[in-house]
Formats: structure tokens, C-alpha cells, sequence
């Protein structure tokens, strides 16, 4: 199942089909009539083919239409907003979060909690970082504020578990660094816009 | 302000007309003030209040009318009739371009910025538009530099020089500098190997992120903390100061530096509260137990007035002694000064100091026992190249600068100092004829000799104050404690009476000056004894190692009596969950829900005002004037001088130890405060060391008044002379037992410690 229908943000322009229904019967005639018209069509047998080709098109052409869920999981929007992802530079392979604290500033719900300090390389560190996620209620503002797009909405989106896990810590959230190749850039909330390059003024460079 | 100070025809009633607001003002006054008189706003970048106009930014350009171009706002005093505009479209643009160029090449990391959210830069940018960029410059590198308490990150700096201005003109420590090259200009510390914590005062005014407190960077976004304002309970002086908390952690210490200034102590001593307390139902029961046997409370200063009140009523209920050395010392001294001046209070305060033109200042090293006291003669030294005569058995390299006459004396001649003071200044005044008999009487050429005092120092320093006006005395702890303190105090108070002298009796650390208005104190300790943040035979300690814990002085409500003659209110910056000494009072009959229910009872004929705590205001107003709490009364008090003849002089030969602390060191709690580390040791100079027979790295043990000190000697190549200092801070309960003179001879035997360590 592909995504583009989801991408596609512009939802005026989508080919919706007028189906084309017979107007329902007024009289008691024309019920009836109705009735004894679908009744002796065989229509029946039209539903039980089609019921016969769909089951074997799933089970001998490959084509199921339903997933082994939770063997198997669907592909969700980007714009679902589940269990938040700490990314990391790809380049330096360092976290992206640069202790701003505008995530902590703008969460409704107060779940943010971090400390930041100065490390040795005279930069801010983040020292630590949580989140309350039995307080969160998935708003989304904190990936929307994000300036450098470090904490992000993932995919996972099953948040019961056997233990009282409610807080999460920046290491749980963070890209482990070996599957770093593998960590998707993020579309939803608070990513760049496709036409941010048009909207870039440049700064005079006279030297 | 400084500039309004010397000019003639200052004072003249003058009207100007501000952006159509008729505005009545004195001349004198430059533009910008009056402006801020009247609540007209005028966009400035490098002005600072306290200090004299720096005039870098040119944000303040104003038009006056039959005036070409701009006028500098913050310079130019007002002339009557002038007609002035703050804003117009050409005004606009210009201040436009000033916030453009100061964006340009400055980093775009206000992410992670400790300025942003109150950073001038931002605020102006945004006041004034700045969409996009028409400048620009090559960049150069520019490396953070970490100069100890604070950090320089030149990237940032938008080279305003308010810094460089309080490091000269306030705090005094004449460490930053500018260091000129057109857009390679950058601030340099000239004295990194001091690591002054006044600089402190300097990172405060930065308008942006280059100059931070090296603790506090990083650690925190200024909008998360939550500003508690209180007072700084340390030396005496008092200082308004903001507690920044968040989580019930203390981040850093800031204040309205735009008026006010903050010593060291004040900024990075704030981490001495009395933590993770609970209530001990057994303990306050003992508490109460031993407060109903004791036969004495010995008391640190390091309390409120109302606590202080608390215990003066339980005073009068038990008949208890009720002691606190240096606190009965000042009282003592205040009580014998009062019956010259005929007023309960000394009559100087720190503006007249900061005004004066000629200061003396006598038995004090005041750099450490008062740093406000010292950066207000640094103002009147820099702003009216005021003459400082420093009057002191040492010398004190930190105040060089400063001082134009130093006038050394010996150890115990303070009486003798302070009578031919008196005779060399009240030579020419009206006096009582007892008085001017004892001082005609005095053998001057004797006591001269005696004090060590040349008879042309005092020359010298009579013919300084010529064609001066505006005079200053300040004194300190040493003659507080001298055993003819009270001799001297009248001494010293006929140059307030007589001579116009504007007079600072510095109160020693803590609320000292509240105790000793408030309470009766008795001289000495009997009997079974209970003690406040002292070794006791039943200690109360807010310090956390007593028989049962109290709240330090930033986990609880209060006044404090500051060396301004000021009732200032602290507020509570950190929880607490044990008892207090409310508590105690109420198991012992008095009635109080709260202990600042005690505000309003502080005593009127002492010249407290009868105002409950919440009435307290808190406040500066545009212009700056200290709207906080209130300024005591003098009270009109007997008077009637008996001076007594001068006391033969008791002669210190040898090696001496002086009671003095570090810079920024005043009591167990600033030695509790992580971010000031100062070492405990004895120090001496070379001299010292051959007249004590000691060496460089030797550990000695001696005693002071029965609390025996175990230092270690190492030598200062600035000091001179025999007297060592000798530091009390690192004492926690036993520093308030010292009671007597801060000069002692030094007897001790050495001790071998230390070198099993390694």
C-alpha cells in the first residue's frame, strides 16, 4: 500500500465517483416490485463470486488485503503523531537536540523535563532529558517547535506495555547509533515545507 | 547620574517640551533622564544608569529643534525652551540601521543562548524590524575565552562597554578592558590570574550573551527561572538581589543592575540552605526544653529581625543572657557615638559617599569586611576624583588604585588615631569647651609618635581636603571591638557633629546592626547555653551540624538591617520542612502564626516603622530610586560628652594575626557555597614569616578567644609588614565566638599534618 494519497495534502483535487443509485420506490407497487426484481435476478450468486475470487486471489495470487496484525503492521502517515524519536546528524552521527528548550517551554501538558550544561567542548549538552508519557497527550508541539528538527512524532504507536513505562529517557528515544543509516527523515509536523527553498533570502556578501 | 554631578548652574529649574509633553526638570539633567522622568521612552543599547553615559551605541539620537542633525540623548544636559522629538521616520531608520549592523555576523545560536528571552539585541531587533540584512563584513575567528567565574565569547559581543564601566567605575577591580581595532575590537581581562568574583557585577549589565556567569551557562533558559526577589543577607550592605529558582534549585543569583551592584559573595554564595530537613518532633521538643534552663542564648548575626525580636521577647520572658559578640561591640560603640551625635544612627549613607570628593577610611580593610562600602568610594574616586586616605596597620594591595594617602598606624593606637584625627580636622571648628580643652590638652608630638602617624601625613592629608567639599569617614570592626571602642566612637563621631563629615559606621557581616538595635545583648555567656548557628551546650544550626536544624537565611521570610540604615525584606527562595524558631517561641508562650508576623512590632524608638512585612514595597522606579522596604528613623537620643583622656598605648611587638577573611568570605554560609572557593589559610608576608619564625607550607595551631584555629601559613608577595590575616570562615559554629580585638599576638606551636596524604 503506497503512501501517495497520504502526501497528497491537497485534498480538493482528489477523483471522487458519483455512484448511480435508482431513486427508492414510493408506492407500495413499486416496493414490492423491487423485491421480486432482486429476488429472482440471482444476484445472490453474483456476491458469492465475487466473495469466491476475492479468496482466491488472497490465497493463491498473493493479493490479501488484510494484515496479521500485530505480526504485521500497517503503514501510518507521517503526520500521526506516536512515540516521539530523538534523531541524529547523519553526518557526525551526534544527536541533533542542541538543549534549546522550546519543546520543555511550549508543552501544554508540562511532560518535558530537561537539564542542559556546559560540557567540556563549550558547548551545551543535554544532560538530561525526559518524557512523561502518561502525562502526554501527543500534541505534536514539541516537533513542531523544534528548530532543528531533533525530537520528532515515530511510528510506534502501541503504548501499552507490562510495566508502568511512563517516562521515557533521551537515550530510549534517541537513534541507536548502528542503525543510523537506517533513520527516516521525518515529514510531519514542523518539517520543512516542500517550496522552504523559495522563501530563502540570501545575505549580502560584499567581500 | 555621574554626569549631573559637577556643573555649575545645576539645579536651575528648567521646562522642555518632549515629543509635545511639557516636562519640568532641573538643568543638569541630561535628556534621556528627563525623558525617563516622564515616562517617555527613548531606545537605548549601551546606556547604563549607574554608571557615566558610555555613548557607543548612538540608539538615543534625538532631533531638537533649531538643532542640525541628531543629538546624543544620553549625553547632552537639556537647555530651557528646547523642544525635542525621540521619534521620527528618519529616527526610525537610523536606529534601524544601528540594529542591523550590530546583527551583522552575530551568531544565529540563540537556541542555545543563556540571554535569549532577555536579550537586548532581540528585543531591538524586533522593535526595530530588521527583516533583512544590508551589511556586511568578513568574520573573523573569535575564540570563547573562560576567565573563571565568568566567560567572554567575543562572537557575541556587540562591544557596548558596559562591562568595562562597572569592572572601573563600580566594582573597582580595573580588570576589563577595551582592547581597540575597529571590528577586531574585543574586551580583554588584564588580570585573568586574579579571577575576580566582582566580575560578576561586569557579566550582569551585558546586554547579550557574551559575557555569562561560567556556572549558570548553558544550564538554564532565562524564561523557566522564577526571580524571587530578597536581600543579601552576607555582609551588612544588604544588596537587592533576585534568586532565580526552578525545581527548587537555586540557578543563579541576579539583581536590577541597572541601579544596583552585587559583590562576589552576593552573586555565587547562594548555595548555603539547609536542605532536605524534616521535622524532629524529639529534637524540637529538647529545643524547647533547653531554651526554658538556659541561662544564655549566644546568637550569630547571621539572623532576621524579626528572629532577633523573637528572641529579645523570649529574652524578656525567661530572663535568659542574651549574647552576640560582635553585634554587642557595634552596640556599644553606636551607644557612645549616639551621645555626641545626639541621634541613634550614624548619618552617613552610601550615596553621600559615592558624591564625596574626600574620603577617610579608618579601622577597616574595607575591600573585605564591605565590598558596597568599597565599590562606592571607588565611584567617588573615579566620578570626583575623590582624595581616599586609607587609615590601616596594613596596607591593601587591592585598594592601590584607590588610595592617594596611606596612613599606617600601629596595632592598637586607634585611640590615638582617632584623637589626633579629631585634632587635625576640628582645628578650626566651633566645639564644647570641654571637648576643645581635651583636645587643646592632647601631646601630639607623644601620640604621634606612639601611633606611628607623621605629624605631615596628617599635614598632608588636612591640606588634601582644602577647596574640597563633600567629606566621608568610614569605620570599621576594628575599633569596634578595640577595648576603647567607646572613647573612639565619640572621637569619631565629633567629626559628624562638628566637622560635616558624613559618616558610615560599617555594621559587621550579618544583620549585626538589626541585633544590635533590637536587642539587649549581654557582654558575656554563663550557665547553661543555647546557641544560634553557634557551639553551644544546645545548638540551633541552619548550618545542618546542630542539635536541631533551623532555615538559612534564603529559606525564610525577613528584614535585614542594612549599612544604608535601610529595612529591606527577604523572601523565601528554597523550601523548608523543618521548624523554626517561630515554632519555639510558640511552645514557649508567645503567640505568632508566622515570624513575620514580628515586622510590625520592630521596636519604633529604635526607628523601625510600624508597616506589616507584606506592606514592604520592593521597587525601583525609572529614574532608579530604591523604593525597597524602608529607611529607618534616627531617633533623637541624650547627649552629653564626656571625652576621657587618651589612653596609654598598649604596644603589639612581634608577629600578629588579623581577623579578616578572604574577599567574598563572611561567614560559615558563604564558606558553605560551592561556587566561592577560597582556601583557609594563614597569610603572611616574607616579613611576617621571619618575625613568626614560620615557613612557607608549615601548619601551625594557635588560639583566639578559646577557639583554636589549625592553619596553614603560606606567604603573599604583596603583603608587607607583620601582621598576618587570619580567616574565620571556614569556623562554622565556633566564628561567633570570637570576641575580641581583630589584632592578637600570634603564639603557637606547629603541627604535622598532611604529608601522610600522598
Amino acid at each position: 500500500m503506497g503512501l501517495e494519497q497520504f502526501k497528497n495534502r491537497n485534498v480538493g483535487q482528489q477523483n471522487y465517483v458519483m455512484l448511480d443509485l435508482e431513486h427508492t420506490p414510493q408506492t407500495g407497487m413499486g416496493k414490492f416490485r423491487q423485491v421480486v426484481r432482486r429476488t429472482f435476478k440471482a444476484e445472490l450468486f453474483v456476491g458469492l463470486w465475487v466473495t469466491m475470487r476475492e479468496m482466491i486471489n488472497a490465497l493463491f495470487r498473493g493479493q490479501m488485503h488484510t494484515v496479521k496484525y500485530p505480526l504485521e503492521k500497517l503503514p501510518i502517515s507521517p503526520r500521526y503523531r506516536a512515540i516521539h524519536e530523538m534523531l541524529r546528524l547523519l553526518e557526525s552521527g551526534h544527536y541533533r537536540c542542541i538543549g534549546c528548550g522550546l519543546c520543555e517551554k511550549i508543552c501544554i501538558s508540562n511532560c518535558i523535563t530537561m537539564d542542559t550544561r556546559y560540557d567540556e567542548n563549550q558547548r551545551k549538552e543535554v544532560s538530561e532529558y525526559t518524557i512523561n508519557f502518561g502525562r502526554c497527550i501527543f500534541c505534536g508541539y514539541c516537533a513542531e517547535v523544534c528548530p532543528e528538527l531533533a525530537i520528532v512524532h515515530g511510528p510506534r504507536y502501541e503504548t501499552a506495555s507490562e510495566q508502568r513505562a511512563s517516562f521515557s529517557l533521551f537515550e530510549d528515544m534517541l537513534t541507536p547509533i548502528d542503525k543510523l543509516n537506517l533513520q527516516q527523515e521525518y515529514d510531519g509536523f514542523g518539517a520543512v515545507t516542500p517550496n522552504a527553498d523559495e522563501n530563502i533570502k540570501k545575505t549580502p556578501l560584499a567581500y | 547620574m555621574g554626569a549631573t554631578h559637577n556643573s555649575i548652574n545645576t539645579g536651575k529649574p528648567i521646562t522642555v517640551t518632549i515629543d509635545g509633553k511639557v516636562c519640568k526638570s532641573t538643568f543638569g539633567k541630561t535628556i534621556l533622564e528627563i525623558a525617563r522622568e516622564n515616562d517617555i521612552y527613548i531606545p537605548t543599547m549601551c546606556y547604563l544608569t549607574k554608571v557615566q553615559p558610555i555613548g557607543s551605541c548612538r540608539m538615543c539620537v534625538v532631533n531638537v529643534e533649531g538643532v542640525d542633525g541628531m543629538i546624543l540623548s544620553c549625553q547632552e544636559k537639556a537647555v530651557d525652551g528646547a523642544v525635542i522629538t525621540t521619534n521620527n521616520e528618519a529616527l526610525f531608520t537610523e536606529r534601524q540601521n544601528i540594529m542591523k549592523l550590530y546583527d551583522v555576523n552575530h551568531p544565529l545560536e540563540c537556541g542555545v543562548c543563556d540571554k535569549s528571552g532577555e536579550c537586548d539585541l532581540q528585543n531591538k531587533t524586533m522593535e526595530f524590524d530588521v527583516d533583512q540584512q544590508n551589511f556586511t563584513a568578513r568574520d573573523q575567528h573569535r575564540p570563547v575565552e573562560n576567565w573563571g567565574y565568568v566567560s567572554y565569547d567575543p562572537a557575541l559581543c556587540i562591544m557596548c562597554e558596559k562591562c568595562v564601566r562597572v569592572s572601573t567605575e563600580i566594582t573597582g577591580d580595573e580588570a576589563l578592558k577595551v582592547k581597540f581595532g575597529g571590528y577586531g575590537s574585543t574586551i580583554i581581562n588584564v588580570k585573568k590570574e586574579k579571577n575576580y568574583a566582582s566580575l560578576g557585577d561586569a557579566a550582569a549589565v551585558c546586554p547579550v550573551g557574551a559575557l555569562v556567569s561560567t556556572h549558570f551557562k548553558y544550564t538554564s533558559n532565562a524564561w523557566e527561572l522564577n526571580k524571587i526577589p530578597s536581600a543579601c543577607p552576607h555582609c551588612g550592605g544588604g544588596c537587592q538581589m533576585y534568586y532565580e529558582v526552578k525545581r527548587d534549585r537555586i540557578y543563579r543569583v541576579t539583581n536590577e543592575y541597572e541601579f544596583t551592584n552585587l559583590c562576589g559573595a552576593g552573586r555565587y554564595g547562594f548555595d548555603y540552605a539547609n536542605e532536605g530537613v524534616s521535622k524532629d518532633a524529639e529534637a524540637f521538643a529538647k529545643a524547647v526544653e533547653a531554651f526554658k534552663k538556659a541561662e544564655s542564648v549566644i546568637v550569630a548575626p547571621q539572623i532576621s529581625n524579626e528572629e532577633a525580636l523573637i528572641l529579645q521577647k523570649l529574652k524578656e520572658k525567661y530572663g535568659f543572657k542574651l549574647v552576640s559578640h560582635e553585634a554587642r561591640a557595634y552596640q556599644r560603640f553606636m551607644r557612645a557615638y549616639s551621645e555626641v551625635t545626639g541621634k541613634h544612627l550614624y548619618g552617613g549613607d552610601l550615596k553621600r559617599l559615592s558624591e564625596s570628593q574626600a574620603i577617610i577610611v579608618f579601622g577597616s580593610r574595607v575591600n573585605n569586611d564591605a565590598p558596597t562600602v568599597k565599590y562606592h568610594i571607588n565611584m567617588a574616586s573615579k566620578w570626583h576624583r575623590a582624595r581616599v586616605a586609607y587609615m590601616h596597620p596594613m596596607e591593601d594591595a587591592e585598594m592601590q588604585h584607590i588610595v592617594t594617602q596611606f596612613i599606617k598606624y600601629e596595632v592598637g593606637s586607634e585611640e590615638g588615631v582617632a584623637a589626633l584625627l579629631a585634632h587635625t580636622l576640628l582645628e578650626h571648628a566651633e566645639l564644647p569647651q570641654s571637648v576643645r580643652g581635651i583636645l587643646d590638652d592632647l601631646d601630639i608630638g607623644n601620640l604621634s609618635a606612639e601611633c606611628n602617624v607623621g605629624e605631615e601625613e596628617l599635614d598632608a592629608l588636612k591640606r588634601s581636603l582644602i577647596k574640597k567639599h563633600g567629606f566621608s569617614l568610614v569605620v570599621g570592626s576594628d575599633l569596634y571591638m578595640h577595648p576603647r571602642a567607646e572613647q573612639i566612637a565619640k572621637l569619631v563621631a565629633l567629626l559628624e557633629t562638628y566637622a560635616g563629615f558624613n559618616v558610615i559606621c560599617v555594621p559587621p557581616a550579618g544583620n549585626a546592626m538589626g541585633l544590635s538595635l533590637i536587642c539587649d545583648l549581654d557582654d558575656a555567656a554563663e550557665g547553661y547555653t543555647v546557641g544560634y548557628d553557634v557551639k553551644a551546650d544546645f545548638t540551633l544550626s541552619a548550618l545542618g551540624n546542630g542539635d536541631l536544624d533551623m532555615p538559612a537565611l534564603n529559606q525564610q521570610e525577613g528584614t535585614l538591617t542594612t549599612v544604608d540604615k535601610r529595612v529591606v525584606p527577604m523572601h523565601v527562595a528554597l523550601p523548608y520542612g523543618g521548624y523554626v524558631l517561630n515554632d519555639i517561641a510558640n511552645a514557649l508562650g508567645l503567640r505568632a502564626k508566622y515570624t513575620i508576623d514580628y515586622t510590625v512590632q520592630l521596636p519604633e524608638e529604635k526607628g523601625f516603622v510600624k508597616t506589616a512585612f507584606d506592606d514592604l514595597p520592593e521597587y525601583f522606579d525609572a529614574v532608579g530610586t530604591e523604593h525597597r522596604g524602608y529607611l529607618l528613623n534616627a531617633q533623637q537620643v541624650e547627649s552629653g560628652c564626656e571625652l576621657d583622656e587618651i589612653e596609654e598605648i598598649e604596644a603589639f611587638d612581634g608577629a600578629i594575626v588579623y581577623r579578616c577573611d578572604p574577599v567574598d568570605q563572611f561567614s560559615p554560609f558563604t564558606a558553605k557555597a560551592k561556587l566561592l572557593e577560597d582556601e583557609p589559610v594563614l597569610l603572611g608576608s616574607s616579613q611576617f614569616a621571619a618575625a613568626a619564625k614560620l615557613k612557607e607550607g608549615e601548619h601551625i595551631r594557635f588560639e583566639v578567644d578559646g577557639v583554636v584555629f589549625e592553619r596553614l601559613f603560606k606567604i603573599d608577595t604583596d603583603m608587607k609588614g607583620t601582621i598576618a590575616l587570619n580567616p574565620t570562615f571556614d569556623m562554622g559554629l565556633s566564628s561567633s565566638l570570637l570576641s575580641s580585638y581583630r589584632f592578637s599576638r600570634l603564639v603557637y606551636e606547629k603541627i604535622n599534618i598532611g604529608n601522610n596524604d600522598e
